[in-house]
This record gives structure tokens, sequence and C-alpha cells, in this order.
């Protein structure tokens, strides 16, 4: 995809760096934990490409960082980076804010099942768009689980991370392909 | 073009003081712009929508909308000041004469009338829209694109809030606003016969937006298109992610059976290299030095693209179960290969099946 040959660039470069910085203890470790430094380094990379940007890249990074395993891999990859700090505040700040919410949005769902059940005689239209819009929420949630950080981020901004994610997972996977391919291409 | 030149004569009779002047500039930047855009190299549509994806998501859905629809509304009065961030929103009197001009226009008109605005003078690329300033924000490393785009885009923004207005009210609510990026008030008009209280208004504008937004993913996502009705198609941006993580989960597998020389001599490649990464170049230089260090694999590649192609074709929203599935009888095939005959032929099986 030509628009996105930058961001390819960048990405690879970004994640060579990373392996090879963790790589010298890869002599001893299974393919398994070898599997998990490729996936933790490409991802990281990915979303360090996005410069703090975008809500799921700093989302993907102080998860990658919280964990204890995880940390000193994440520590080399990215080396001296300011991201992390600020992006656990913001998460912080975002449980937070989101337990809050949720209790409000759980209050207001009683209050609509209420209104509901008054409702008697709802024309077909009420109850049929009440349906649907259990649907699409039973689906957001379930992109909410997707997305790195989605739990707590709105409509409007569920959408553009999903926008943003998909694409550069789109860009990761291409990167991704064709180094497989190039390192199996000798037959 | 002779549309350029319908276009531009009834411009000319608009009310904006402002925009007249530079009517004519317009239209000559236009053509240049829409001649540039039709030569520039555009493979297929994925790629061209892949450049609209670089731009902030309300702007590229303007932009997919002036090519999409057939029916443009009335667009915002060309307001030269206030170049650096701001939009300005269509004073009455603008849409009432727009109105009235738009009913008889052709389509094609339509919408090259519609990009002309006055963008061109500001030397930085727009990347606020006014009444969206949050996001714009957000997506202003994405921005990247000719100016064209950005214009026709942020005019569509206009024309997207003024939509519910034209041939409906003139019972206009609200006013254009003016001003800068930083305004946080959203100006929308309300439609006839429609609440026009501060909330229903708020309502609806949050409402459109995440209608853009959905729209700009439904381009997106391939196959989305065709499928009408929320649910749904979130069904298939879900399915969609998850097939990308999974496809990265099964790559980065694929590539931790390498051995991991590989990435030291990938990095002095890609030192030299200053072209695209994506050519050839990058598998036959990688050639010689990978040869003597890939290992015998071949067994474990084979299952994995089993794997990978029946969790692709199955619509499976929990990935946990998936991933606890592969990683099982990964286990029991860790004692490697150093066959290389069968390797040789796995990895042909795997070109061919990629």
């Amino acid at each position: 995809m030509c628009p996105h040959t930058s961001l390819k660039q960048q990405f690879l470069k970004k994640w060579i760096m990373g392996l090879q910085r963790c790589s010298f203890s890869k002599k001893n470790m299974s393919i398994l934990e070898r599997k998990k430094t490729i996936k933790l380094s490409a991802d990281i990379a990915m979303a360090s490409a996005r410069n703090g940007t975008t809500r799921w890249s700093r989302a993907l990074i102080s998860n990658a960082s919280k964990d204890g395993s995880d940390n000193r891999l994440v520590q080399q990859i990215l080396g001296p980076d300011s991201n992390t700090p600020a992006a656990t505040t913001t998460n912080k700040a975002g449980t937070r804010r989101a337990s809050v919410c949720k209790k409000i949005v759980k209050r207001s769902h009683q209050i609509r099942r209420r209104r509901r059940k008054c409702v008697a005689a709802a024309p077909v239209k009420a109850v049929t768009s009440s349906i649907s819009e259990h649907l699409v929420r039973k689906r957001r949630q379930v992109l909410k689980t997707l997305i790195p950080g989605g739990e707590f981020m709105d409509e409007i901004c569920l959408i553009e991370e999903t926008l943003d994610y998909i694409t550069s997972l789109r860009v990761q996977v291409d990167v991704m392909r064709s180094v497989a391919s190039a390192c199996f291409s000798q037959s | 073009m002779e549309s350029n030149a319908g276009t531009t004569e009834p411009r000319s009779n608009l009310t904006a003081s402002d925009g007249a002047q530079v009517t004519a500039l317009e239209s000559l930047h236009f053509t240049d712009e829409i001649h540039r855009l039709i030569s520039a190299p555009v493979t297929d549509s994925s790629t061209s929508f892949m450049a609209l994806l670089e731009l902030p998501p309300p702007q590229a859905v303007e932009l997919l909308h002036s090519s999409d629809s057939p029916k443009l509304l009335a667009t915002s009065s060309p307001n030269v000041e206030d170049f650096k961030g701001s939009f300005h929103f269509p004073s009455n009197t603008g849409l009432i004469e727009r109105d009235a001009r738009f009913s008889g226009e052709a389509n094609n008109s339509n919408g090259k009338r519609n990009s002309p605005e006055p963008k061109d003078l500001s030397a930085n690329p727009e990347k606020a829209v006014k009444s969206e300033p949050a996001e714009t924000e957000s997506s202003q490393p994405l921005v990247s694109d000719p100016a064209l785009e950005k214009r026709s885009i942020k005019r569509k923004d206009r024309e997207n809030k003024v939509k519910g207005s034209t041939k409906k009210s003139k019972t206009a609510a609200n006013e254009s606003s003016e001003d800068a990026e930083k305004l946080p008030y959203v100006h929308v008009r309300a439609r006839r016969g429609q609440a026009t209280d501060s909330h229903s208004l708020a309502e609806r504008a949050r409402r459109e937006k995440i209608n853009a937004r959905m729209k700009l993913l439904q381009e997106l996502v391939p196959g989305c298109n065709k499928i009408s009705g929320t649910a749904l198609v979130l069904d298939e941006i879900i399915n969609h992610a998850q097939s990308l993580q999974q496809q990265v989960e099964f790559l980065s597998m694929r590539l931790a059976a390498v051995n991991p020389r590989i990435d030291v001599n990938l990095d002095s490649i890609l030192t030299s290299e200053s072209g695209s990464l994506m050519d050839s170049n990058l598998p036959s230089l990688v050639m010689p030095v990978m040869w003597p260090e890939v290992q015998g694999n071949g067994h474990r590649q084979q299952y994995l693209h089993q794997w990978h192609v029946d969790a692709l074709h199955q619509p499976v929203w929990g990935r946990e179960e998936v991933c606890n599935n592969y990683i099982t009888p990964e286990n029991s095939l860790l004692t490697y290969d150093s066959s290389t005959n069968s390797e040789t032929l796995h990895a042909n099986q795997l070109k061919m099946e990629l």
C-alpha cells in the first residue's frame, strides 16, 4: 500500500531495533518465549510508531509495562522513553472516571428498564429500536475488549481508535508477512 | 473544462464579499488539483482508500461523500479570512441562494463547486475542522495528504452540518459560527419540524459524528459496504480486527521459528537501504544471509498454517479459546527438525499458500 510506506518503514525499523536489544537473551529461549518476544516487540514498535497520539497505542504500551515480567523487555525496547509515565497516569485517571461512569450508566439502565416496563403500548418502532440498540451495545462491548484501552473510551473515540488500530494492524501484518516470506523464500 | 466554467459563473453571484475575488483563482487551482489527483498513482480502490485514512476521519468521510453522493447540498460561503484554522459556516442568505441554485445543478458540478474554497491560501495544511477540534488533535499525525482532499473534506464537513437544513428550513436556530479551531461549540442547523433545544441538537450532532465515522469504518473493512445496520457492520469490524490480531500471533510464531540471528542482518540491510523496504530488495538481500541459518521446522509451520486458515474462517468472538487450542499442540512440536529436505518442501508449500 503506497501511502503507508513511511509507516511501514518506521514500524520495521523500530521493530528490528527492539528485537536487537533483546536478542542477546534469545539463545536459550523456547519457541513460545521467542514468539512472545517477537509479538511484544512488534506491538510496541507499532504503538510507538504512533508517538503517543492515539489512545490505544498509549494503553498498549502502559499495559505491557505494567506486567512485571515484560517490564524489562519494554524498557529495553522503548529505551529512554517519556511515553510510559504519561500513559500510566492517563490510564489511572481513566479507571477512576470509568468506575464513576459505570455507576451512572448502571443507574440509568435501571431507570430505563423501569420506564420501559411502564410503557405498555409502546409503538413497534420504539421496540425494534430498543432491540437494535441492545444489539449494538453488546457489540460495542466486544469492541471495547478488543481495542487496547478501549474500556475507557466513549463511542466516538472508540470508533476512531478502531479505525487507527485496524490500519496499524494491517501494516503490522503486511510487514511481518513480508519479513517471514523473505526468511523462507530461499528454497 | 465546461463544468468548471459553469461553476465559476454562479459562484460569482454569491453573496460572500470575500469569495468573489478569489473565485476565478479557486477554479484555476481546482482544475490543477483535479488533474493532480487523477494522475496520482492509484493502483486500486483499496490504496486510494488508504490514502483517505491518513486524514482525520470526518474529513475523509466527507471526501467520500463528495465523490459518492449524487446530490450534494449547499456549501458554505467562501470566507477567506481566518484561514489558518477556521471554518466558517454559511450565513443564512448565502445558504438560501445556494439552495435555489443547487436544485438545478448537475451532480458533477455540484461536487466541483463544493471543493474549491479558498483554502489554498494557507501554507499549513488545515487540520482542524471547527466543529470537531478534539479528534483532529489526535489524528494529526495521520494527516499527510494533498491539499485538495483536505479542502474538499473540510468543505464537506460544513455541508454535512448544513445538510439537514437545505431545502427545508429557513428557521435555523443557530447562526453559522465564526472563529478558530478552539471553539468548543458545535453549530448545527435545526431541521424543519424538529426540536431546537440544545440537548437534541447536541445529540443529533453527536449522532452524525458517529455515523460519519461508522461509514468510514465500513469502507475500511472489506465487505461491509453492502451491509446495512449498525449491529452487523460492527460484527464484521469485530471479526476483521480479531482476524488481524490472530494473524499477528501466527506470524510472530512463524518468525519465532527462524533463527534469531536474522534480526541483526536485517538491521544492517535496512540501514543500507534507502528505498522502499517492501520491494523485492528485502528478500533478495536477506536470502544469502538466511539460508545457512534457517532451521528445519516445516512440521510446525504446516500445522501453523492449518490453524491459520481454520481460525480465520470461524467467526469466533472469544479469542482465548482459540489461542489455548493452538498453543497446546505447539508444545508437542517443540523439537527442532533439522532435515533440510523437508524444510524446502514445506517452504514451497507455504509460499504457494500465501
